[in-house]
């Protein structure tokens, strides 16, 4: 029934996606429209693409370091992602992807070194080293960003950072398929770890008594979590809130088994992305919001609906 | 020279009121300026009072004698010591809420500042007025002030192209009503197809674009090789017709790059644009 719902959420956040935008397009074209074929139905879908994995991102993270507030973009990554970003307007480097390629590989730069400052009390990735290397490095990334936009002349450099505030303006089937390729993998690793996640919530000895290999499954987890959070920074920029309480709500309503929490998690954040765009889009157009201060907008107040509902029903 | 460091308390000899509303009197001509906008920079050197200034800042790039003047360092919250140490009698900048700071703090230093806006022609003409006045060169302050009036003055040339000027591509930002490139558009014949949003710029969504359908894409752009800007190359931005026939324009930086008192030079170079592409 929860399952069946969610599903008929996700189609009918999609099919608003497709039919609204700032340009009245007459159902009966819908079909044939370029707007709509080229422009609004790939950014629908990437929306799903990304919201999904930021959400899958944020309930692995925030099993792996047991913290209710870890949130993608918590361990750096956004830092990195910038960093990337900045330098390439600065060095000036042109060609359609530049940007978005040096922000996945700023991003990924941050998650290594990240994870190789996790490692430094042994093979086992320590959650407080984590997410203290996370917070400093992201930190690290951003003066150095901040250093260059002061330095130099401001105005695309702005531009830049306002790219980075997140939003899905550059959807295109491109992006949709490099997304398919790229998804599947960590996402299958995700889901793979599911049981151990919920073992390892029980801590580190009661796992490994169960059979859980915790060493393995956190550098697994933090690095499947970290690779999609890396993707959706570079095709949409830093995009708030979805990572962050999507998975909150998936646990109060399906409970803490990660089997469960994963995929819904996944359906929840594309259902929460697709509509905050598609009233990002809309509300003000033909000007545009930027997508992260909606998710804002509608995550939290749902998020408090929830949580009063549940703490009600606990009491 | 004589009389540079001498600040006196008397009665002011000018007094103007500037962008900000402030009353700025001066007991004779400047003699010592920093301008700390390109834009000022540019309209002190066309008034004339290019060999009173004595600091610029880094993107202070026009015309080629400004280069020669020192360098102070940022226009917006500026280096002050740097600024102080140039010995000013007067201090041009930008009106910004991240100006606010400096503007207090030169005036506890003791030293005079205009704050200027220049975001529109008549902004210049304004401008170019008022600097005359308070560098000594009046008469050349008002024939430019009268020639960029007489230009805005103007009725809009007949539309011979619809236009979206874009400043960045993602997300997309264009240029609205509120610019000084909607008026030489106005004036060149290209309808900017963003007339209708009131800001000097926006956020607009692709589809608004594409929607909208304009003959020509425009961008400002400092490289002199007009090759094809790369977003031009990203297949989102092929759903925009304009883009996919290969119809962009550039528009010099340093002609277009900020309100000036070459405004007439730029219609005229906008409208050999628009011909040259047909």
């Amino acid at each position: 029934m929860k399952n069946a719902g969610l599903v008929a959420l996700s189609l009918i956040a999609l099919a608003l996606a497709v039919i609204l935008g700032p340009t009245s397009v007459p159902l009966r074209d819908l079909i044939h429209s370029p707007i709509v074929r080229d422009l609004r139905v790939p950014r629908a879908l990437l929306g799903l693409l990304v919201g999904g994995a930021l959400g899958v991102s944020g309930a692995g993270l925030q099993a792996l370091v047991r913290n209710p507030l870890a949130d993608p973009f918590l361990m750096g990554l956004s830092g990195g992602a910038g960093l990337g970003a900045v330098g390439a307007i600065a060095l000036h480097l042109s060609g359609p992807w530049a940007l978005p390629l040096a922000a996945f590989l700023g991003a990924l730069a941050a998650m290594a070194l990240v994870y190789r400052l996790g490692l430094v009390a042994g093979a086992t990735l320590d959650p407080r080293i984590l997410l203290l290397a996370g917070v400093v490095v992201g930190s690290f990334a951003a003066a150095i960003s901040t250093a260059i936009v002061s330095l130099s002349e401001a105005e695309q450099l702005r531009n830049a950072m306002l790219w980075l505030w997140g939003g899905l303006s550059g959807a295109s089937w491109t992006t949709v398929l490099v997304m398919l390729i790229y998804l599947p993998v960590p996402l299958v690793i995700l889901v793979a770890s599911a049981r151990p996640l919920d073992l390892m919530a029980l801590g580190d000895e009661p796992a490994a008594y169960l059979g859980a290999d915790v060493a393995r499954v956190r550098r697994r987890v933090y690095l499947a979590a970290s690779l999609l959070t890396a993707a959706a920074v570079a095709v949409s920029g830093v995009i708030g809130f979805v990572g962050l309480i999507v998975p909150h709500i998936g646990r109060l309503i399906w409970g803490h088994r990660h089997r469960a929490l994963i995929p819904v998690s996944f359906l929840g954040g594309g259902i929460l992305l697709m509509l905050s765009d598609t009233l990002a889009r809309t509300m003000v157009a033909p000007r545009e919001l930027p997508v992260g201060i909606v998710t804002a907008l509608i995550g939290v107040p749902a998020f408090a609906v929830l949580l009063r509902r549940w703490v009600g029903a606990r009491a | 020279m004589a009389c540079a460091g001498s600040r006196k308390p008397s009665t002011p000899k000018f007094s103007v009121v500037d962008d900000a509303g402030r009353t700025v009197g001066l007991s004779g001509s400047a003699l010592r300026v920093v301008s700390l906008a390109p834009s000022s920079t540019e309209l002190l050197f066309a008034v004339g009072a290019g060999p009173q200034v004595v600091g610029r800042t880094t993107w202070c790039r026009y015309p080629a004698a400004a280069l020669a003047v020192p360098v102070v360092g940022d226009g917006l919250d500026p280096n002050l010591e740097a600024v102080a140490a140039t010995h000013p009698d007067l201090v041009v900048l930008y009106r910004s809420p991240s100006n606010g700071t400096a503007i207090t703090q030169l005036d506890q230093l003791g030293i005079k500042s205009v704050v200027l806006r220049q975001d529109l022609l008549v902004d210049v003409a304004r401008d170019a007025r008022l600097l005359g006045t308070l560098t000594g060169h009046q008469v050349a302050g008002d024939s430019i002030a009268r020639l960029l009036d007489s230009l805005s003055a103007l009725p809009a040339a007949a539309a011979r192209a619809r236009v979206a000027i874009v400043v960045w591509d993602n997300p997309p930002i264009v240029i609205g009503g509120g610019s000084f490139l909607d008026e030489l558009g106005r004036l060149a014949g290209a309808q900017n197809v963003f007339h209708d949003l009131p800001q000097a710029s926006a956020t607009v969504s692709l589809e608004s674009i594409a929607s909208r359908n304009p003959d020509f894409i425009a961008v400002v752009d400092d490289s002199s090789a007009s090759n094809t800007p790369s977003f031009a190359r990203r297949p989102e931005w092929r759903a925009v017709p304009a883009v996919r026939a290969g119809h962009i324009i550039h528009l010099p930086g340093t002609l277009f790059g900020r309100p000036s008192p070459r405004a007439a030079e730029a219609v005229a170079a906008y409208a050999r644009l628009l011909n040259g592409t047909k």
